[in-house]
């Protein structure tokens, strides 16, 4: 293992606790690198299922780590106007008469309905009024998930101290020297600090071990954005449930809720807006000056992750897309599936094959998932006019087409977000489908409108029936 | 209200008639209007027909009584496919509908039987599956529905008489208001600028509009092959069994719950139990045996009298480029053919009703969103079958012409990975959509002889002797769970009993 923050850790803790007990051992060569200051997480739904193999316990997140609940993200903006709309982890919507909801939506659209999408949502409307929790019985019977907000940096030290009970040795190591095979397929060994370390697998999350073995050109990614301040507020009270990402001029800001304070991420177009100007955009937001530098984000990813016997994770593998919780998704993603793809043989490891054709499946579903953003976007301004030509793959054009065309979900393989996800994103990024499935239309309008308020209703029912998030903290405090 | 969108079904088999009962069960009849035409001319293609457990999805979908419609078919019940002397001669292995064992640590029960297996602690894989024990013993029973009991972990198909299946969707579907027009078409006219089908005109003279064509003439592919001139993508490198001689014999006692495939000299030998008779049939490649030699072949290994004059048919394996394109949707043999080795021909059909309908344009006009989904998710279904029925082809001892041929071939890259993959370390990917789940790969793989060098090691981390344990329990419950099943020709004769033709 080499590197250090975040995905050194998870993937130490998670092959610590998955293959310890079948003898491996697991050294960490800690680099030190760790999140920059400010830095706050989003952990999707998915997350919080990977939490209870890595052994983390929502008292553990709460208390170490300022942790909030996560019940999606709000797009403040990004229509040209003020409206917002928030991308839940939940139903949109129930089915009825034996057809999707968006179908009976999308006629009810046509037809001259106001009511947008989110609001038969029970887990939008319960984020929007500071509901979460779950329900005994459901009215709606909708599904509601929640993942988490984290500091970075104490995500990263509770990972390691996971790390240490899980019997992870660690060592620092300031300068790593990969020493590779007689035929630079492999690496034999590191050098750390003068020592000699030989090791049958490597784990790497700096990237300096791969780039050895990796003759491969990078696969070109970038986001829109590439330059990041960070900065942080006062916590908001009572403390939301979902991020926010507003769009500005020449970017967005994200704001992220912990307990202890909202993390800011100003993401800026360097084409567009000076570093000077972007600090002082911060500072005026911040209510303080901004003297940091600007992170550069530099965009590119790793054609193959898995070269060898070395293994790159987290940012060595490539640049995440910088929304929708993207970092984290791809981060578990890779560590679960080299959990599953262990090699069985120290020599030869077929799997790279595998994990390499997964995870670059996996990344292009992800980042179709925040490119639709981006082309969806309705701003006017040179910067967003430029993301929304930004050129998108086969695939999200063809799921874009067919929503826009019916309300229906292209699947690909590798799949990471939900439909109704996309649902939410793409009817709040303002598409009403063309068309709908015509058998939607024996049902009767006055039968249609009744199912609506019905729904309705029974979402506020069961928003009524929630708990804070405040209760919802303290109960996982302990 | 506007006018009625004006459906219509060319030819009436098995896909014609599904099609219009699914569209019978599923669109307003105020809005749509839906015709079939059918010649009583032109006979179908229907053969004994064995089926895939989606088929009962379709029937539940439709809202059919098993029961009536096992008496109106002649059905009788399937567990899997038995293949006999694939790989090697003299070896058999069923292909179930069912998983292998069930969860006994954080693995999959896969893995854990591999290292089993490779300890030489392990019984033949096919001991820990319910209905390939049940089959084993001509046994059947419908799934209990208790979620932790063996006798509830499998899945079932039928085996039914697809003439007769059409007859009573017929019925079914006139009854309500599917309306059929006899005759035979003559003339497929189409609109000059936008090239749609405009209408198709009959012997009669009568000329039938339509602002949709669902195609299902068979083989001839008359709309979207002959008028549109969608070509055929052939697949006979692969795939390249031409021809089948088909014939019916007398019932015999040895009534199974499941298909039989036997590997022949230049094919495979289909028997397929129905309750009025056997179906059976020897698919073969004609570069390496005549007609006459397939028919003789297939008459000398019957297992009862034949009922019939042998009977042959000549395909070409392969789809249409395009099962969809301008306003007409090609199913069944008019989009494509697959040799029935898995028993994949329904359920295609089942999957392009089913696409259709929930991609039904909304007027006359179409979204090209629509048809480029469905023919989509159709290339998915297609490739996903065609990989999977090259892989029995290609794992075999190459004792015959067409079996050196097949052993040596290029296969897809896609396939090759896949096998690749299995032996390195049992990995078999699961998909969401389309056939085959890895239970299915995993029957293949291993009767045919192809074994896992080891498996996810996360199975390691359980004892030997609680592995052990396990596996012994499991396989006895299984025992067990199989021989409190009556015999199938008992479950059938108590069950829907059908009336002799």
């Amino acid at each position: 293992m080499h590197g250090g923050g975040v995905a050194a850790a998870m993937a130490a803790l998670a092959l610590a606790r998955a293959f310890g007990r079948l003898g491996v051992e697991l050294l960490w060569v800690d680099t030190g690198d760790g999140p920059s200051a400010h830095t706050a997480l989003t952990a999707p739904p998915d997350l919080a299922t990977f939490h209870r193999l890595l052994g983390l316990d929502d008292r553990a997140l709460t208390r170490g780590a300022a942790a909030t609940f996560n019940m999606g993200q709000q797009f403040a903006g990004w229509g040209g106007d003020d409206s917002a709309f928030l991308h839940a982890y939940g139903d949109a919507g129930t089915p009825f008469a034996s057809l999707p909801f968006l179908q009976h939506w999308t006629r009810a659209r046509h037809a001259g309905l106001g009511v947008g999408l989110e609001d038969f949502c029970l887990a939008a409307a319960a984020a929007k009024q500071g509901r979460t929790g779950g329900l005994a019985d459901s009215a709606t019977r909708q599904s509601v998930k929640t993942g988490w907000h984290v500091d970075a940096a104490a995500y990263a030290r509770l990972l390691r101290v996971g790390c240490v009970a899980a019997g992870v040795r660690i060592i620092k190591g300031q300068s790593v020297r990969p020493i590779p095979s007689d035929d630079a397929a492999r690496l034999d060994a590191v050098g750390v600090d003068g020592e000699t370390i030989a090791a049958d697998l490597f784990v790497d999350t700096r990237g300096t071990l791969i780039d050895l073995l990796d003759n491969d050109e990078m696969v070109p990614y970038a986001s829109p954005c590439d330059r990041l301040l960070r900065a942080s507020l006062a916590p908001f009270d009572p403390l939301p449930l979902y991020s926010r990402v507003a769009a500005h001029g020449a970017g967005w800001t994200a704001l992220t809720p912990l307990a202890d304070r909202t993390a800011v991420a100003f993401h800026y177009d360097s084409a567009c807006l000076s570093d000077d100007e972007a600090r002082t955009a911060l500072g005026a937001m911040t209510g303080r000056p901004v003297h940091d530098a600007a992170e550069m984000v530099e965009g590119g990813d790793r054609l193959r992750p898995w070269i060898g016997n070395v293994i790159a994770l987290g940012g060595a593998a490539g640049t995440p897309p910088p929304l929708d919780g993207a970092e984290l998704l791809l981060l578990q993603l890779g560590v679960a599936q080299l959990v599953l793809l262990w090699p069985l043989d120290r020599g030869a490891m077929p799997e790279a094959d595998i994990y390499n054709g997964e995870l670059n499946g996996s990344r292009a579903r992800v980042k179709d998932f925040t490119a639709q953003h981006f082309r969806l976007n309705g701003r006017a301004d040179a910067f967003w006019s430029a993301a929304r030509a930004r050129p998108i793959s086969d695939e999200l054009a063809a799921k874009i087409e067919l929503f826009s065309a019916r309300g229906m979900f292209a699947h690909f393989g590798h799949e990471a977000h939900v439909e109704d996800g996309w649902a939410l994103c793409m009817a709040g990024h303002a598409i009403v489908p063309r068309g709908f499935d015509p058998q939607i239309l024996s049902v009767e309008e006055p039968a249609l409108m009744r199912e609506f308020q019905r729904q309705l209703g029974a979402v506020a029912a069961d928003v009524r029936a929630m708990e804070s998030h405040a209760e919802a903290l303290v109960r996982a405090r302990g | 209200m506007g006018r009625r969108f004006d459906l219509v079904i060319v030819g009436g088999g098995t896909a014609g008639w599904m099609c219009a009962a699914a569209c019978a069960a599923k669109l307003d009849r105020s809005r749509f209007r839906i015709r079939l035409i059918e010649s009583e001319e032109i006979g179908t293609v229907g053969v004994g027909e064995a089926t895939l457990p989606q088929m009962k999805d379709f029937n539940d979908f439709l809202g059919l009584d098993e029961v009536e419609f096992m008496q109106a078919t002649q059905a009788s019940f399937k567990l899997g496919i038995e293949f006999v002397n694939w790989g090697r001669e003299g070896d058999r292995y069923i292909h179930p509908f069912g998983t292998f064992g069930r969860p006994i640590g954080e693995a999959d029960f896969f893995s854990y039987w591999v290292r089993a297996h490779h300890n030489g602690t392990a019984a033949p894989l096919s001991d820990y599956c319910f209905p390939i024990v049940a089959a084993r013993q001509n046994h059947f029973m419908l799934p209990t529905g208790k979620a932790d009991d063996v006798r509830n972990a499998f899945a079932y198909a039928y085996h039914l008489d697809a003439f007769l299946y059409a007859r009573y969707l017929r019925r079914w579907a006139e009854e309500r208001g599917i309306e059929r027009v006899e005759g035979r078409i003559v003339d497929v006219e189409r609109d000059t600028e936008s090239g749609r089908v405009a209408a198709v005109t009959l012997q009669s003279d009568a000329r039938i509009e339509g602002d949709m064509f669902v195609d299902c003439s068979g083989f001839r592919s008359l709309l979207l092959g002959q008028a549109l001139g969608v070509e055929l993508e052939e697949w006979t490198h692969w795939l390249p069994c031409d021809r089948a001689v088909a014939v019916p014999s007398v019932r015999s006692t040895d009534f199974t719950p499941y298909t039989r495939s036997t590997r022949r000299k230049a094919g495979w030998q289909w028997r397929i139990p129905l309750q009025h008779r056997t179906g059976n049939g020897y698919v073969y490649a004609s570069q390496y045996i005549s007609d006459d030699e397939a028919a003789a072949a297939l008459l000398s290994s019957l297992d009862g009298e034949a009922l019939a004059e042998p009977r042959v048919l000549r395909f070409t394996a392969g789809k249409r480029r395009y099962a969809w394109a301008q306003n007409v949707v090609g199913m069944g043999l008019a989009g494509g053919f697959l040799e029935p080795l898995e028993s994949t021909s329904i359920y295609l059909v089942q999957m392009a009703i089913m696409h259709m309908l929930t991609l039904l344009p909304s007027g006359r006009t179409i979204d090209p969103a629509l048809p480029n989904e469905f023919n989509r998710v159709m290339d998915v279904e297609y490739d996903r079958i065609r990989d999977f029925l090259i892989l029995h082809y290609v794992a075999n001892d190459p004792a015959a012409p067409l079996w050196q041929q097949v052993t040596a071939m290029d296969i897809p890259q896609s396939l090759t990975a896949k096998i690749e993959r299995f032996r390195n370390r049992a990995y078999v990917e699961a998909y969401r959509d389309g056939l085959f789940g890895p239970p299915s790969w995993q029957a293949v793989f291993v009767g045919q002889g192809i074994m896992p060098a080891a498996a996810d090691r996360l199975a390691d981390a359980m004892p030997d002797a609680v592995l052990a344990d396990r596996l012994g329990k499991l396989a006895q419950t299984i025992e067990r769970g199989a021989a409190t099943a009556p015999l199938h020709a008992d479950f059938v004769a108590r069950y829907c009993p059908a009336p002799l033709p």
